[in-house]
């Protein structure tokens, strides 16, 4: 029986019709915050089920409960506030946090949420955080004297809602750093930062990190100090096998095999091509396979699709294996 | 000493659609109370929203025709030529309100290219739509003449006209038609440049190209003096400037030789600790744009650390020659804070003018 090929996904799952009305209600003060909790257990409940039916190997509780991956965190942590609308593109705005003060863990922030989604299934739930890099590159800083402080800061905040991650039971902490590969510059900065988040953690801890300038990064993003590193491959057509044949993959690699910014479906087929393609570079035992990215800017059905081709692909490899 | 911007501003207020003042087309009232609710429906023309983003939302399920949307455009420049008329700027620009991004709206009026999927700005979280080139590049006429005049029209103080420079649209553009980068950009440099002509004929005091790209890939300098060459050709000089932020000036040793008459520069600690050195090197005669306000971060810098950057200058620099404004666009600030940002700016100048 081969070992690894564990399938998983990124993290965010698109939240039901019901939920983002319920959220637009709620922010409109129209319900209570009790209800609009009960229906983000409602969501996460269905998207446990449907991962467990369709035999996700880690599952994730979709993140119902979150608007901004940043954001959501600064909100619940002392020396943060929140700025005014920016733009991000087009006529999308956000508000994005803004650090004003020392940086504090004040509560758990996921756990409920976590305990909740493993309460319902006998597999693996992943335990899921924003990391210290991110967190920083995308607040605004009027407080700590530069982006290396404040980033250190907020890795201490982190780590502690790690470990009580951890004491709730995670056997997986994922910890993204999207922004990580925008400043090649900065990546001692994150490695620095994601070592004091993960320090003295048993869980299996990884990291994803979004399409960037991997050449002025790669090997020594390898040094980030996690278990596993979650990439987009599907979105770039697997061309980072061939930085990998120059230098080896060390560590276990989250294999994104679906493109999440496309309405187009993978195949089966192509899907297990792309995992035949990487068993040539990187063994099994070594690699999990997920989407590109979080589904959430997906349809929920082109989500349950994607999902569906992963897991399929996966099966048909692991079956040649075997 | 003069005050300025770089280019964009934030088009919304974060301030309730209930408290906005009515943008009439052509006067300004602050004290005026709203009209405006949601329920704009096309050719009704006396709902208008006094929000953007909502009279975007609007036109997009077809609630807002394109002429009202633009009224709604033209009612949010005169409001942002105000605004920094308020703040005290010497020289303002119209904001970009009508522009998508820096990127696709002068791309997007460019015949030969189409917008194709989101990619990240620079070292930014935000994103422009990329301009692929995948015929013979050509403009039809100005580009931005009518959108200069309007501002024009409708601002007391002089109105620059901003925009990419041909090496940064084309770093930020892909080249399916050009034989080379090269001839592509060339090709950018000629349309850029009749576009200069055509506001420069038509009044605008200067033309500012940006030109960020360049400090992130320095090994292209020759090709880049060559573009600047091709941009500039039989225009001004005196009348142009060239703006630079996100980097440093390290290793471009003949920068200063390009053919404008002003160099903006981004000297704020993230990007430009670097850059001061060579002020020492910046030559006679030539008007220096001093980026020292961080538009890439709300915190709000005090009068007194402006005033004492302003007194870094070295000795060689004239100082009746020099224009104070942030490091680049205000877009990535909430409107207030890039007001704040602004009055504290002119207030630093005022103080060390005295």
């Amino acid at each position: 029986m081969v070992q690894g090929l564990l399938t998983t996904s990124v993290g965010s799952f698109p939240k039901p019709a019901y939920l983002l009305e319920a959220r637009n209600r709620f922010a409109k003060g129209a319900i209570s915050a009790e209800e609009l909790n009960q229906l983000e257990k409602q969501a996460t409940r269905e998207w446990i089920t449907f991962q467990e039916e369709i035999g996700v190997d880690i599952l994730v509780d979709g993140e119902m409960y979150r608007g901004d991956m940043a954001t959501y965190f600064a909100e619940r942590l002392d020396g943060f506030s929140i700025s005014g609308l920016v733009r991000s593109y087009g006529n999308r705005y956000y508000r994005k946090p803004v650090a004003v003060g020392d940086i504090r863990w004040r509560e758990p922030i996921s756990v409920e949420m976590f305990k909740y989604a493993q309460s319902l299934t006998d597999k693996p739930v992943k335990g899921m955080l924003t990391g210290p890099y991110t967190m920083m590159d995308w607040s605004f800083n009027e407080h700590y004297a530069n982006r290396e402080a404040l980033a250190m800061a907020l890795a201490e905040a982190i780590h502690q809602e790690a470990v009580e991650l951890e004491n709730a039971g995670a056997k997986y902490i994922q910890i993204d750093e999207p922004a990580v590969s925008t400043r090649p510059e900065e990546l001692e900065i994150a490695i620095k930062a994601m070592a004091v988040v993960t320090n003295g953690l048993r869980a299996h801890t990884l990291t994803h990190i979004c399409y960037g300038d991997f050449e002025k990064i790669y090997p020594r993003m390898l040094d980030i100090p996690v278990d596993q590193i979650d990439l987009e491959m599907a979105n770039s057509h697997y061309d980072l096998l061939d930085t990998f044949r120059k230098a080896k993959f060390t560590k276990a690699i989250g294999l994104g095999v679906v493109d999440v910014h496309s309405h187009v479906m993978e195949s089966v087929d192509e899907v297990a091509d792309g995992i035949r393609r990487t068993l040539e570079v990187i063994p099994a035992s070594q690699i999990y396979v997920d989407p590109d990215c979080g589904l959430k800017t997906r349809t929920v059905e082109e989500a349950k699709d994607k999902m569906r081709v992963v897991v399929e692909a996966t099966k048909r490899v692991k079956a040649e294996l075997n | 000493m003069l005050t300025t911007v770089v280019g964009n501003y934030p088009k919304i207020a974060n301030r309730r659609e209930s408290d906005a003042p009515k943008a009439a087309s052509a006067t300004f009232n602050p004290n005026a109370t709203s009209i405006t609710t949601a329920t704009a429906t096309a050719g009704d023309n006396t709902t208008l929203p006094t929000n953007l983003r909502r009279a975007l939302a609007l036109f997009d399920e077809g609630k807002l025709t394109a002429d009202q949307l633009k009224e709604v455009q033209d009612n949010i420049t005169i409001e942002v030529i105000k605004e920094q008329e308020a703040a005290g700027l010497d020289i303002i620009t119209d904001g970009h309100i009508r522009w998508a991004d820096d990127q696709t709206y002068i791309a997007g009026k460019i015949k030969g290219f189409t917008l194709s999927g989101l990619l990240r700005y620079f070292d930014s979280n935000t994103y422009y739509r990329q301009p692929v080139a995948d015929g013979k590049l050509s403009a039809a006429g100005p580009i931005l003449l009518a959108d200069y005049q309007f501002a024009a029209a409708h601002a007391n103080k002089p109105v620059k006209v901003s925009l990419d420079g041909p090496y940064t649209l084309a770093r930020l553009s892909k080249n399916e038609h050009y034989k080379s980068d090269e001839d592509f950009a060339l090709a950018l440099a000629d349309i850029l440049n009749a576009e200069a002509k055509a506001l420069l004929k038509a009044g605008a005091p200067i033309i500012q190209f940006d030109e960020p790209a360049i400090l992130r890939h320095k090994g292209d300098f020759a090709l880049f003096a060559k573009l600047m060459a091709r941009l500039t050709a039989d225009l001004d000089q005196s009348k142009l400037a060239l703006y630079t932020y996100f980097g440093n000036l390290d290793g471009l040793d003949h920068y200063f030789e390009l053919p404008f008459g002003s160099f903006g520069i981004d000297l704020t600690d993230d990007y430009g600790r670097d850059s001061w050195a060579w002020l020492n090197f910046f030559p006679k005669g030539k008007t220096l744009g001093l980026g020292i306000v961080d538009a890439r971060n709300t915190r709000l810098e005090t009068v007194a650390e402006l005033v004492a950057k302003i007194n870094e200058l070295p000795e060689n620099i004239d100082r009746s020659a020099v224009q104070v404004s942030p490091n680049c666009g205000l877009e990535f600030l909430p409107r207030e804070r890039a007001q704040e940002k602004l009055t504290r700016m002119v207030e630093a100048v005022k103080s060390v003018s005295r």
